[in-house]
């Protein structure tokens, strides 16, 4: 697995006070994702030998069963395919029902979930241009994705 | 192989509370309620407790205080086996599986009765302490738990896509939920059993949004045992059994969301299993009579409806509109109830769905009987339907 140098945009972060509800476990190799996400890199596995992307990272290619992967640069756009607000929700996330979380098609050819931000003067919508954003909370990031309000 | 099993004997308790509190000086037990279940469940079927050589149970869920139920049980009821004797699980498959696997020991010839039998207690768990361990078992824990979604959520979003692809209404999905209470309200075994409108529906408070309370399952408690034999055991007993006369399954090799982008709402899984299901039982989807859906949600039941070949792509909503899938419409679905009504007990649900349809098939269906109803189809899924498990049943008098 080779660090390549991050060839992407830097995502927007947002800070978020507290820590993160139900964080996300690091392992060797994820560390590198959430701490680059931290610092504003959006990338995933991409595989030597398919050159399949896949998402979430994953230290194997899930399509041709190949050790040879690299970090590379996701797109940090896409539409949104789908979308729920969330009312009834688990004890760890009570305090923040509702919430909105979607499923994002990056310009890139990855489909992903994620967190929605909701924005005071736009509503959710199918088919909406969307970017990812980092969340950074006291004790890490989340990515979430947001309403694309530039062009 | 030239072997068939046929179902021969049921029996349920009606899903609701049972579970009791840690602080009640009085407690349910699973192994008291399962007992019983079984002498009922033999004694329906008319067969010796000597004839059973397989057991295959659910894995109750983890609040359930006796572990390894299963070899209690076995011990309470002093059954020796020559066959098999397992807990399976597989998420909302789990009673799906437990079947499928009770009909591979009579297949397999380790048996000529199995039992494929279970029990979920969990309605003394909040909704969202539930939620804590139920929010582990859809996605990734690390990469989609984290940003807080729950197993209903991904329906909620089949069915936001739905409505934007198909224009479908929120009325729409409600009288799944109308029709379903309907038919709940003819079935003893049903946890909720009064009628409702499309008004109340509607009015109810989100949960998952466009989904409200009665477009989501309620939880509960459920326990069920059914009676499998192979054929030549079914026939000696001259009463009327249910016949497993086709079977299909397929993952679709996701977990819940495909990273490739693909159309989630097809249900790939529900349509594959079908058509193997229905190449094995040597007939086509307008030949069965009537189904028994894994549809946890108002949406889910459309959906199937339309990947297991009932109605086309985007009319499965307006079918259901139209009463088609009512009792006396042309392709009844969850005559029982189904998961929004009679209930939705996850890990023992499909056994419910089976015991309708030996039901129906067995012509003891009462005042929900489908008229002369032959051909039967059950569903069992796991994720957003990333794997479907589909058995068609034949009556057999």
């Amino acid at each position: 697995m080779s660090h390549a140098p991050y060839l992407g945009t830097i995502l927007p972060r947002i800070s978020r006070e507290g820590k993160r509800a139900y964080p996300p476990r690091l392992s060797q190799f994820t560390e590198h994702f959430w701490n680059g996400l931290s610092q504003g890199y959006w990338q995933t596995s991409c595989c030597h030998r398919c050159e399949l992307l896949t998402f979430p990272p994953k230290p194997i290619c899930p399509h041709c069963w190949s050790t040879e992967v690299y970090w590379k640069a996701l797109s940090p756009r896409g539409k949104l395919y789908s979308w729920t607000r969330i009312h009834a929700a688990p004890a760890v996330f009570a305090d923040e029902a509702p919430y909105a979380v979607g499923v994002v098609d990056l310009d890139c050819g990855i489909r992903l979930a994620c967190r929605l931000l909701d924005q005071p003067d736009e509503n959710l919508s199918i088919d909406m241009i969307m970017e990812i954003v980092v969340l950074q909370f006291e004790d890490g990031p989340l990515f979430a994705a947001q309403i694309m309000t530039k062009p | 192989m030239s072997r068939r099993v046929a179902i021969i004997g049921t029996s349920a308790i009606p899903i609701g509370r049972h579970q009791t509190n840690d602080s009640s000086h009085i407690q349910t037990l699973e192994n008291e309620i399962m007992t019983r279940l079984v002498s009922e469940a033999v004694l329906d079927a008319g067969i010796d407790k000597k004839d059973i050589q397989s057991l295959i149970f659910t894995l109750p869920r983890p609040y359930t205080r006796q572990k390894y139920l299963h070899t209690f049980l076995i011990g309470q009821l002093r059954l020796s086996c020559r066959g098999s004797v397992m807990e399976v699980m597989g998420n909302g498959m789990t009673a799906a599986l437990a079947f499928d696997k009770a009909c591979d020991e009579i297949l397999l010839g380790r048996a000529n009765v199995a039992l494929a039998l279970g029990i979920n207690m969990e309605s003394a768990v909040s909704a969202s302490e539930h939620m804590m361990s139920s929010m582990r078992t859809t996605g990734d824990v690390d990469f989609h738990t984290s940003a807080g979604f729950t197993p209903i959520a991904w329906y909620a979003m089949d069915a936001m896509r739905y409505m934007y692809e198909y224009g479908a209404t929120r009325e729409q999905l409600g009288c799944v939920a109308v029709k379903n209470r309907f038919h709940a309200s003819l079935n003893p075994l049903a946890q909720y059993r009064k009628t409702i409108t499309l008004d109340d529906v509607v009015r109810q408070r989100p949960i998952v949004e466009p989904l409200g309370l009665f477009d989501v399952p309620p939880r509960g408690d459920g326990a069920a045992c059914l009676v499998l034999a192979s054929e030549d055991v079914a026939r000696g007993l001259g009463r009327p059994y249910a016949v497993v006369r086709g079977r299909g399954f397929y993952h679709d090799g996701t977990h819940q969301i495909s990273d490739i982008p693909n159309d989630m709402i097809a249900f790939e899984a529900a349509r594959e299993a079908a058509f193997t299901a229905y190449k094995d039982a040597g007939v086509i989807a307008a030949n069965i009579d009537l189904a028994e859906l894994y549809a946890p949600c108002t949406i889910v039941e459309i959906l199937v409806s339309e990947a297991i070949g009932f109605f086309s792509r985007g009319t499965g909503a307006l079918a259901a509109l139209n009463g088609e899938t009512r009792l006396g419409g042309r392709i009844p679905i969850s005559t029982s109830g189904g998961l929004t009504s009679r209930g939705h007990p996850a890990y023992v649900t499909s056994l419910y769905n089976y015991i309708e349809l030996a039901d129906q098939l067995r012509g003891r269906a009462g005042e929900r009987q489908v008229k002369n109803a032959r051909l039967g189809l059950a569903t069992g899924e796991l994720g957003n339907y990333n794997a479907a498990l589909i058995h068609i049943l034949e009556a057999m008098r």
